[in-house]
C-alpha cells in the first residue's frame, strides 16, 4: 500500500513538472542587441555531429543545438520538456510520453514516435558501433543486450504506441530517466535522410535535425555555423539567429581571440590564469561548479596498495585546501568522497578526518603505515598524462607524501592514450583520473567504485556497498533511494579505493552582454536557444 | 631530362611503400589504441568498433586491405572524425597549408635573397651586421615566441588584424601566420644567400669580370647570382616541406585548419588511417620538392645535366 501511495505521488509530481516554463525568457527591461549572432569557442574539433556517436563535451554541445530529445536541460541546469508535451509513469519501469503536436524536423516534416524508436535503436545498434553505447544503454530495457548483440534491435525497451505516443521500458526504476533522456543520443532521427546519404547525412545541406538550430556550414578544424531552425516548435523563444562554434584547441589562442573581440566565449581558461582574469575581466569571468571529480586511482591489486591502511594514509595527508587554493587556484572544490556537490540521488560524503588538523592526520597516517609495515623511503609510482595542470598536481601530491610520510614518488608522465591503456589494464600503482557526469545522478559517480564496472580502474569491490546500490536502484521513494546510495558511497569509500581530490569547476570567459548564461549549471549544458545578446 | 624525371617519379614508389610499411608497423606497435579513452569501452562495444574499422582482422590482412584502398585512391575512414574520410580531411586541410606555406615561402625566398645580396655586397658594414642580427633573431627565436608577440602587437594593441581563425582564407586572417612563417624562413634564406654570394664574389671568374671593368650590378645579376643561388635552392626543399606540412605551432597558435595540426592530432588520437594518409602525402610532397630542387640545379648550373 505504502509503495503504491508513493508511486502515485511520484506520478503526480512528474505530471506537474510538465506544466513548468519551457524555455528561459529574456527578462523584462533588457534591450536586445540588433545583431543576434554569437561566436562560441568550443575546444577541439568535434569528432562527429551524429548524436549517436558523439562522446566529447564539444560534440555534444553542438548536437544539443541541432537535436532535441524528449526532455532538455536549460542553461540554469533545469530539466524541461523537449519534444515530449507530457508523460506519465504507468508502473515503476514503464513510461509513456506524449509528443508535441507541433514538433517538426528541420525540413518541416512532423516528428513521430517511430522517429524516436528508430533513433534509439540506431544508437544502440552494434553496426553503428557507438563508443558511448554502453554508457546509457543500461537504463533502457534490453539496452545492454542489444548493444552487445545478444538480443535483436526490436527487443529494445522503446515502442511507438501511436504516432504521438512513445512507451519506454527500463530494466529497473530509473529515477533520473527524464534527465537521462535529455541526452541527444535519445533524439528522434529522420530515417529517410540516413537512408539517402549514409555516413554523409551530417554534412551541411544533408542534415535534418529537430533542434533549435540547423547546420549552415561545417569547416573542419575551423567552425560549425548554425542558423535558427524556423520549424522548431519553440522557434519564437529562440533569440540568437546565428551561432558559430569555433574549433580552438589551444586555450591561450582561445583567450587571445576573445581579447581581440573575435569570440564572445572562452571555452576554458588556460590553467593558472583564473585569478588574473578575475581581476582583468570581472564582468566576463564565470566559474560554476560542475559535476566532475578529479581523483587519483589506486591499483587495489598492487602488492603495496592492497593494504587499505596504506591507501588511507596516502589519501589523508593530501591537503586539498592548499591544492585548491594555491596549486590549481581556479576555484575548484576540495573533495573527500566519490559524490560531488550538486549531483542528484545522493549526498556528498566526507571522511571524518577531513575536519581534523593536518598534524593529527599526519600522525594517524604514520601510524597506519607503521602498522602496515611500510617504511619511510618506500617507493611509490605515480603515472599521469603529460600536461602542465596534471604535473602541478602530481608534484604537490608527491611532495605531500615525501614531506609528511617520507615516501619517495617516482613520477612517470606519458601520452594520454598510453596512460589510458595502462590504467585500464591495471598496469599502474597510482594514476591520474578524472570523471565528468554523463547524467545528473549519483550512480554515474558510483560506477567508478563498483564491482565489475568498466569505469572502475581501481578494481576494488565492496559487495555490501553493491547491495546498497542495487537496493537504491530498486527503490521508488526518492528519499529512501538517496539514503541508500549515500550509505553505499560512504561505505565503499571507507575502503579507500581512490583518492578524491577536487570537484571540477569551469573557469571561462563569457562576454558580459551574453544573457541567459548561469553559473549554476552543473552539467555544463548551455543550449544556444536559451542565450541572447544584450544591447551594449 | 624527361627520362630522368620519369625515373625519379618511379623511384618514389618503393620509397612510399617502405615509408607506409614502417609507419604502419610503428603505429600498431605504439601502446594505446584509437578507442582508449578516459572511459573504458566495454569488450562488446570494442568488438563492434574494431569490426567497423576492420581492426578485428589479422595485421597483415589489415595492411593489405589498406594498400588495396590506397591503390584505389581511398585513404580510408578516419578513426577519430567519424563523419569524414581521410580524403575529406586532407582535401580540406591541404589548401590551407598550401596557401599559408606557399605564400610565406614566396615572401621568404624573395626577401631573403634580396637581403642576402644586400648584406653580401655590404659585407662587414653596419647594414650587413644589422641584417644578420635580424636574420639570427628570426632563425633562433622560436615560433612560439614570435607568434604571441605578433598577436599582442597587431591584434591586441593595434587591433589591425584578427588574432586567429581562418574564415575561409580572408586576407586579414592570413597576414599574421604568413608573416610568422615568412620571418622564420626568410632568416635561413637570407643567411645562406649572404654566405654563398660572398663566396662566389671571391671566385676567380668574378675577379676576372671585375678586372674587365664590368659594373657591379652586371657582375652580380649576370654572373654571381646563379651559382650563389644553388645552396639557397638546396635549403628550399626542406623549408618548403616543413612550411606546408609541419607548421604545427603556427597552426595551433592561430587556430588554422591545416595539415600540421591534423598530423599531430592524428598521432595522439591513434587515428591510424589519418596518420598514414598524411604520411603518404608528406612523403609525396618531399619527393616532389626534392625532384624540383634537383631539376632547378640543372637550370642554374650548366655543369649539371641529366
Amino acid at each position: 500500500m505504502k509503495i503504491a501511495a508513493l508511486f502515485i505521488a511520484l506520478v503526480v509530481s512528474q505530471a506537474a513538472l510538465t506544466t513548468q516554463a519551457l524555455a528561459a525568457q529574456v527578462p523584462k527591461g533588457i534591450e536586445l542587441a540588433a545583431k543576434q549572432e554569437l561566436v562560441r569557442s568550443n575546444g577541439p574539433e568535434p569528432e562527429t555531429l551524429d548524436p549517436a556517436l558523439a562522446e566529447s563535451v564539444g560534440a555534444n554541445q553542438i548536437t544539443r543545438d541541432l537535436f532535441e530529445g524528449l526532455t532538455a536541460t536549460t542553461t540554469s541546469g533545469q530539466m524541461v520538456p523537449g519534444v515530449a508535451a507530457s508523460w506519465k509513469q504507468t508502473n515503476p519501469t514503464t513510461w509513456v510520453f506524449t509528443l508535441r503536436k507541433d514538433a517538426k524536423f528541420s525540413n518541416g516534416e512532423p516528428i513521430t514516435a517511430e522517429d524516436f524508436v528508430y533513433g534509439w535503436r540506431r544508437y544502440l545498434d552494434p553496426k553503428t558501433a557507438s563508443p558511448y553505447a554502453t554508457t546509457l544503454a543500461p537504463f533502457i530495457l534490453n539496452g545492454m543486450d542489444v548493444a552487445e548483440s545478444k538480443k535483436p534491435l526490436n527487443e529494445l525497451g522503446v515502442k511507438a504506441l501511436a504516432k504521438d505516443q512513445l512507451e519506454v521500458k527500463t530494466p529497473f526504476p530509473v529515477a533520473f530517466l527524464l534527465d537521462l533522456l535529455s541526452n541527444t543520443q535519445f533524439a528522434p532521427i529522420h530515417k529517410a535522410v540516413i537512408d539517402k546519404f549514409g555516413k554523409d547525412w551530417t554534412k551541411p545541406g544533408n542534415m535534418v535535425g529537430n533542434g533549435a538550430y540547423v547546420m549552415k556550414d561545417w569547416r573542419v578544424n575551423s567552425a560549425v555555423v548554425l542558423e535558427k531552425n524556423t520549424h522548431y516548435w519553440d522557434a519564437k523563444s529562440v533569440v540568437l539567429n546565428k551561432v558559430s562554434y569555433l574549433a580552438i584547441e589551444d586555450s591561450n589562442a582561445d583567450v587571445k581571440m576573445f581579447q581581440s573581440g573575435e569570440t564572445d566565449y572562452v571555452e576554458r581558461l588556460p590553467p593558472g590564469s583564473f585569478e588574473q582574469f578575475k581581476k582583468s575581466n570581472p564582468a566576463d569571468i564565470k566559474n560554476g561548479a560542475m559535476l566532475g571529480l578529479r581523483f587519483y586511482a589506486f591499483n587495489n591489486k598492487d602488492p603495496l596498495l592492497k593494504d587499505v591502511r596504506v591507501r588511507k594514509a596516502l589519501s589523508m595527508v593530501i591537503d586539498r585546501d592548499t591544492l585548491a587554493s594555491k596549486v590549481t587556484a581556479d576555484g575548484q572544490i576540495p573533495a573527500y568522497g566519490v559524490i560531488v556537490k550538486g549531483v542528484n540521488g545522493a549526498d556528498v560524503t566526507a571522511y571524518d578526518w577531513a575536519a581534523w588538523p593536518m598534524e593529527k592526520r599526519v600522525d594517524e597516517a604514520k601510524k597506519l603505515l607503521v602498522a602496515a609495515g611500510v617504511k619511510p623511503g618506500t617507493k611509490i609510482n605515480f603515472t599521469y598524462n603529460t600536461d602542465q595542470y596534471h604535473k602541478k598536481m602530481a608534484i604537490f601530491a608527491a611532495s605531500e607524501w615525501k614531506t609528511k610520510l617520507g615516501l619517495e614518488t617516482e613520477m612517470e608522465n606519458m601520452e594520454f592514450k598510453v596512460l589510458m591503456k595502462k590504467r585500464h589494464d591495471g598496469e599502474f600503482q597510482i594514476a591520474r583520473h578524472g570523471w565528468v557526469a554523463d547524467y545528473n545522478d549519483a550512480t554515474t559517480f558510483l560506477t567508478l567504485v563498483q564491482c565489475d564496472s568498466d569505469a572502475n580502474d581501481n578494481k576494488n569491490c565492496n559487495r555490501n556497498a553493491e547491495d546498497l546500490i542495487n537496493q537504491g536502484n530498486q527503490a521508488l521513494d526518492p528519499a529512501k533511494r538517496k539514503a541508500l546510495l549515500t550509505s553505499a558511497a560512504k561505505l565503499v569509500m571507507e575502503d579507500y579505493p581512490m583518492i578524491p581530490l577536487l570537484q571540477y569547476t569551469l573557469p571561462r570567459l563569457v562576454r558580459s552582454n551574453v544573457g541567459g548564461y548561469f553559473e549554476s549549471n552543473p552539467m555544463d549544458r548551455f543550449r544556444s536557444k536559451d542565450l541572447y545578446l544584450i544591447k551594449r | 631530362m624527361w627520362k630522368y624525371t620519369l625515373r625519379r617519379i618511379l623511384a618514389t614508389l618503393p620509397t612510399l611503400l617502405t615509408v607506409i610499411t614502417v609507419c604502419y608497423l610503428m603505429l600498431h606497435m605504439t601502446p594505446g589504441g584509437p578507442f582508449d579513452s578516459e572511459r573504458k569501452v566495454s569488450a562488446a562495444v570494442l568488438a563492434n568498433l574494431q569490426a567497423k574499422y576492420h581492426l578485428d582482422l589479422p595485421l597483415w590482412q589489415q595492411y593489405l586491405y589498406y594498400l588495396n584502398n590506397l591503390l584505389h585512391g581511398d585513404l580510408g575512414a578516419s578513426f577519430r572524425y567519424a563523419d569524414w574520410s581521410v580524403n575529406d580531411l586532407v582535401a580540406k586541410a591541404l589548401p590551407v597549408s598550401l596557401l599559408i606555406g606557399g605564400l610565406s615561402m614566396l615572401i621568404a625566398v624573395f626577401s631573403g635573397v634580396l637581403l642576402g645580396i644586400w648584406a653580401a655586397l655590404r659585407q662587414n658594414s653596419w647594414v650587413d651586421h644589422a641584417l644578420m642580427v635580424f636574420c639570427n633573431i628570426g632563425g633562433s627565436v622560436p615560433s612560439f615566441v614570435i607568434g604571441p608577440l605578433l598577436v599582442t602587437v597587431f591584434a591586441l594593441w593595434l587591433q589591425w588584424l584578427p588574432s586567429g581563425g581562418w574564415n575561409e582564407g580572408q586576407w586579414r586572417f592570413v597576414v599574421l601566420p604568413v608573416t610568422l612563417l615568412a620571418v622564420i624562413n626568410l632568416s635561413t634564406v637570407g643567411r645562406v644567400m649572404r654566405g654563398s654570394l660572398i663566396e662566389v664574389l671571391s671566385s676567380n671568374f668574378i675577379l676576372a669580370a671585375r678586372a674587365k671593368g664590368l659594373p657591379m650590378s652586371t657582375i652580380v645579376l649576370r654572373h654571381a647570382l646563379r651559382p650563389a643561388l644553388i645552396p639557397v635552392i638546396s635549403v628550399l626543399g626542406p623549408l618548403a616541406i616543413s612550411s606546408i606540412t609541419a607548421a604545427v605551432v603556427t597552426e595551433t597558435w592561430f587556430s588554422l585548419p591545416g595539415l600540421g595540426k591534423l598530423i599531430v592530432n592524428g598521432a595522439s588520437n591513434r587515428d591510424y588511417t589519418l596518420v598514414l594518409g598524411l604520411v603518404v602525402l608528406v612523403t609525396f610532397v618531399a619527393v616532389l620538392f626534392n625532384l624540383l630542387v634537383d631539376l632547378a640545379y640543372a637550370l642554374l648550373d650548366p655543369k649539371i645535366r641529366y
